[in-house]
């Protein structure tokens, strides 16, 4: 456990303020450090080791590959299918919002044109509705015009992102030089060309942030799949989780059959779940704090 | 603003949504591998609109984890038929899961599984009928598709929860009446009777917090616990009168003799608030179990089994339900599953063999299943078995007679009675509240879950 | 050419930000029929006695949440700042961030291992505050502040990065002259760091309150995982779904929708218009 020294600048506080924050700071430390760590650490155990043994020590590689095995023999490999599901989603909500929103950011930033400032009200606006506000709407609507159960009835809802296009605006309004453009076209380039020759190879960055975005939010969506795609087939590895709660009989009683989740499966199954978002995580701290710092200033 | 304005505003609105269709339907093209459900046999030759057939077309089957031993069996007895599991909450208590999910595929219009376990008894209520224009969910059984000699062998009355208006539309996995179970050994070591009324129930209850304090006669942690001792009482909680009215009166004298009873019993330890089905349970009770009203399926589920309470051979005894005293013994029902067929399968016979296998084959529900077959032939073999193997401590008539003892004034509403209890029960109980005060506040409840699905209450 | 660039954009904006908002509004004021109802559905619903329970569960958990998001993030940001050795510093950071990449049901599936006496890492902890199982844990009267621990265990890490990269911007020279002044760090904390970090607060609470009426995952969950005892109506948003799929009632759904919306609508639009945050557009 990383221990602090506050304040190395000496006779600002007393000794117990410094206490005080160290104090906080552990106890704070520990909260957010536990749960994960002891997630990790259950799914190296077998069942009975995780309600007997002490928490905190780690179990044994035998007992994960079984885990594993018990997780993925579940309906015949249906979390293998989920897991898929989810990479399908996200990966095809992710290319849509970065060509709807890369070029819209750009024409939003840069060009002028008729509702404009129409467009970016209401991307500010929306972007600041939680995601979950439209989901039964949307269902609604799409149910009306008979989509629910494709995997286009979730795609294209999450290829729906504001944020991105509100990010997209922010870099090409502060980074590029409108100069730059108008020399370009001063050059003979066509609008399509100054954005495809100039402004495009510029942008490499905030791709990369927009489909960061773009990938954790759709990756962690867990109501509109609910509702859009009630087939056990078409669940992404979210909504399959609560397929695999709903036979561990440590939650769900009444299921203790031979097809029955134990709980460490259950916190492989957590942990498998989250895992391209958590790698995606530990190497994009830097990004994800541009990101939200953008959404709340402009420069 | 005036009424014109907002009444012009739909009009407008269905211009853009039209405007929508057109986009979504172009996208659709491209996703959409046919909807099913059009161009079909609009009559159908067993009752009911189908689909066209394809006899080899693999069937998705929906159980919850504890009926996976059924799929195996009807697997291994039939290695051609191409069977997909899907497993889920079985719908128990009152999560609703069943009707929701079959509500979204009506809605996309395919992706039905083909046979559908469910742990409770009031979804032919809803799977009977059309819902949003949509053909109802549940197959018809009595016009063909399941032989009528099948059905004629189930226990008499034990279809009737997957009956609507004379047709039937589920098969029964097992009867699930309340019987008393207890523990012989212990009985006879502390030198007690097996009490013949609630009355001498609730004395032996008294009698073991004083002499043998730590031993239990019964819980009321889990949500049946209104089907084991009130539905057993004549409490008119769920008197379903029609198929859209109810009458419900928690303050009789019925309802409030089994409320006062197990307020006792509550106080003084030997009725904890713990589920059966927890670890918890196990952890304390596993051996301290005197008596224990409860469900037919207790017997494999929670005492015969090394996971739960693993009682061990030759303690465990079965009498049947005691009666309230100068009245004749009735009893209730905890749930005994039914298995539904899709109307919408395109492999209506693969469906019907499986149903029928799980519900009759001896495969199944006499070799594995942990409860009593409601299948009559299957019930009768599932007793012998069960008493050959020297397990009980006791014969097993009562379980026989019980079934034939269920009170008939306890109907299968549309709503979940053990949602309602789970919900304002059982954290009123475990606050410490007595269940004869919380009566009103249940018919309270009940009558208003009962007008939001539609009843008409009294 | 500028209307070829947001054409796809305009297109996804139309199809899933404004006529989904419309239908429902055009659901909501109609019977299953599709004549015009007037506000039947919003009567209905209000007086659905699900209604106002969950109304009661909702506010109940925004206000733990919002007040220990904003004392707990602020404080923290302002500790971790003070922290004088780098490494330290960036870890704890990665260390309170990191459970971000844990959201919807995983994070509520984590929490239900944790608050399991049986099996969880704070087993002995819950024991010694009394709760012995699940079942007691997860009691009506608890969820509100669980609810709030898990939203708060998952969302707190952002934004205490996003404060201490605000604290940054507070020039050392300021901070020095306070100093010199004689100003403890308490007093350089509550004179001149919070003032400035009232801005990033109010867009925090704007945002999580919005985010939070929306309530679902984890009480969907916890319905099935605690047999219902946690029912499956608990919340706004569980209890429109139970409208649209358990009673089939579409136009009662869209009644509670649109209030949900017309709540997150008000926020959001409040905050850009008069919030001063997008002042230059």
């Amino acid at each position: 456990m990383p221990t602090t020294r506050a304040g190395r600048p000496a006779g600002v506080t007393g000794r117990s303020g410094r206490a005080i924050g160290t104090a906080v700071v552990a106890i704070f430390v520990l909260f957010f450090l536990i749960p994960m760590a002891w997630l990790l650490l259950a799914t190296t155990k077998s069942a009975r080791g995780l309600t007997v043994g002490s928490p905190f020590t780690p179990g044994t590689l035998g007992d994960l590959g079984r885990n594993w095995e018990q997780l993925f023999a579940f309906q015949d490999g249906a979390v293998t299918l989920w897991v898929g599901n989810s990479a399908l989603y996200a990966a095809g909500a992710l290319v849509i919002t970065v060509i709807a929103s890369i070029p819209a950011g750009y024409a939003m930033a840069l060009t002028r044109f008729r509702f404009r400032r129409l467009l970016l009200v209401i991307t500010l606006i929306v972007m600041l509705i939680p995601n979950t506000a439209l989901v039964l709407p949307i269902f609604l609507e799409l149910n009306s015009v008979g989509l629910i159960g494709s995997p286009l009835s979730v795609i294209l809802p999450m290829s729906f992102f504001p944020f991105g296009v509100y990010l997209t605006y922010i870099y090409f309004s502060t980074s590029i030089p409108r100069d730059l453009l108008s020399a370009a076209r001063i050059d003979g380039c066509t609008e399509l060309q100054v954005f495809t020759r100039v402004a495009l190879p510029l942008a490499a960055p905030i791709v990369a942030l927009v489909a960061f975005f773009s990938f954790v939010q759709s990756w962690n969506n867990f109501f509109l799949p609910f509702v859009m795609l009630p087939s056990s087939d078409g669940y992404p590895i979210q909504v399959g989780l609560t397929s695999l709660l709903a036979s561990t009989p440590a939650f769900n009683p009444s299921s203790a059959g031979s097809e029955s989740v134990q709980l460490p499966t259950l916190a492989l199954a957590t942990v498998i779940s989250v895992l391209p978002v958590l790698i995606v995580f530990l190497f994009s701290q830097r990004f994800l704090v541009a990101g939200m710092t953008a959404g709340g200033t402009k420069e | 603003m005036g009424e014109t304005a907002i009444s012009r505003r739909p009009r407008r609105l269905s211009g853009a949504v039209r405007g929508a269709g057109i986009l979504a339907v172009a996208l659709t093209m491209a996703a959409c591998n046919g909807g099913g459900g059009t161009g079909d046999n609009p009559s159908g030759s067993y009752g009911f609109p189908q689909v066209a057939q394809d006899d080899k077309a693999e069937i998705t089957v929906w159980v919850d984890a504890d009926r996976a031993g059924a799929v195996e069996a009807f697997k291994k007895a039939n290695p051609a038929v191409p069977v997909k599991v899907v497993s889920y909450d079985g719908s128990a208590n009152g999560s609703n899961s069943f009707r929701t999910k079959m509500q979204l595929f009506d809605r996309a219009g395919s992706g039905w599984p083909d046979v559908v376990f469910s742990t409770q008894n009031n979804d032919a209520a809803w799977a009977s009928q059309k819902t949003g224009g949509k053909q109802a969910f549940a197959a018809v059984l009595g016009g063909g598709l399941v032989p009528k000699a099948t059905l004629d062998g189930f226990t008499p009355g034990s279809l009737n929860p997957c009956t609507v208006e004379g047709k039937v539309y589920c098969l029964r996995n097992d009867l699930a009446q309340a019987v008393l179970w207890y523990n012989k050994t212990l009985l006879d070591r502390f030198g007690y009777a097996v009490p013949a009324t609630w009355q001498d129930y609730q004395a032996l209850g008294e009698k073991v917090a004083r002499e043998h304090p730590g031993y239990i006669v019964g819980t009321v942690g889990d949500a049946w616990t209104p089907e084991v001792y009130f539905w057993a009482s004549k409490c008119q909680a769920n008197g379903i009168t029609g198929p859209k009215s109810v009458t419900v009166s928690t303050g009789s004298t019925e309802c409030k003799r089994a409320a006062t009873m197990l307020d006792t019993l509550i106080k003084n330890g030997t009725t904890p608030n713990i589920s059966v089905f927890t670890p918890e349970f196990v952890k304390k009770y596993a051996g301290k179990v005197l008596l224990m009203p409860g469900p037919a399926w207790y017997a494999g589920a929670i005492f015969n089994n090394p996971q739960s309470l693993n009682v061990p051979k030759g303690q465990l005894g079965v009498a049947a339900p005691p009666a309230w005293q100068g009245e004749t013994a009735v009893t209730g029902n905890v749930g005994g599953g039914t298995w539904f067929i899709s109307s919408h399968s395109k492999n209506l016979k693969a469906a019907a063999t499986f149903a029928e296998f799980v519900t009759t084959a001896d495969d199944y529900q006499v070799n594995v299943a942990p409860g009593y077959p409601a299948f009559a032939a299957a019930g009768d073999k599932w007793i012998k078995k069960q008493e050959s193997s020297g397990y009980y401590a006791t014969d097993l008539r009562p379980v026989v007679k019980a079934g034939t003892e269920i009170w008939d004034g306890w109907g299968s509403g549309i709503f979940s009675q053990e949602a309602i209890w789970a919900k304002t029960m059982t954290p009123a109980i475990a606050g410490g509240k007595s269940l004869v005060d919380l009566l009103p506040e249940w018919e309270t409840a009940i009558k208003n879950q009962a007008q939001v699905n539609g009843y008409t209450v009294k | 050419m500028s209307y070829a660039f947001i054409a796809l954009y305009a297109v996804l904006t139309v199809a899933f930000g404004i006529l989904p908002a419309l239908y429902a509004l055009y659901l909501a004021f109609t019977d299953a029929e599709g004549g015009f109802a007037g506000v039947g559905n919003f009567t209905k619903v209000v007086g659905d006695f699900r209604f106002m329970p969950a109304v009661g569960h909702v506010a109940l958990y925004l206000a733990i949440w919002l007040v220990a998001l904003v004392v707990l993030v602020t404080l923290l940001a302002i500790v971790v700042h003070a922290v004088a050795v780098r490494w330290v510093s960036s870890t704890l950071r990665l260390i309170f961030y990191l459970p971000g990449a844990l959201a919807g049901a995983s994070s509520v599936l984590l929490w239900l291992f944790v608050l399991d006496p049986a099996a969880g890492p704070i087993g002995g902890l819950l024991h010694l505050l009394g709760f012995d199982s699940f079942v007691e844990v997860i009691v009506p009267a608890n969820l509100p502040p669980i609810f709030a621990v898990i939203a708060f265990w998952t969302g707190a890490g952002g934004w205490i990065v996003i404060m201490y990269g605000a604290l940054n911007n507070i020039s050392a020279d300021v901070i020095e002259a306070a100093r010199m002044d004689g100003a403890g760090r308490i007093q350089i904390a509550w004179r001149i760091q919070l003032p400035l970090l009232r801005k990033w607060i109010s867009y925090m609470g704007i945002m999580s309150l919005a985010a939070g009426t929306q309530l679902f995952v984890e009480p969907q969950l916890l319905s099935q995982a605690s047999n219902a005892i946690v029912p499956n109506d608990y919340s706004l948003n569980q209890l429109a779904y139970q409208y649209a799929f358990q009673q089939n009632d579409f136009n009662g759904a869209a009644a509670i929708s649109l209030l949900l919306l017309a709540i997150a609508l008000a926020l959001s639009a409040v905050f850009v218009l008069r919030g001063g945050l997008f002042e230059k557009d």
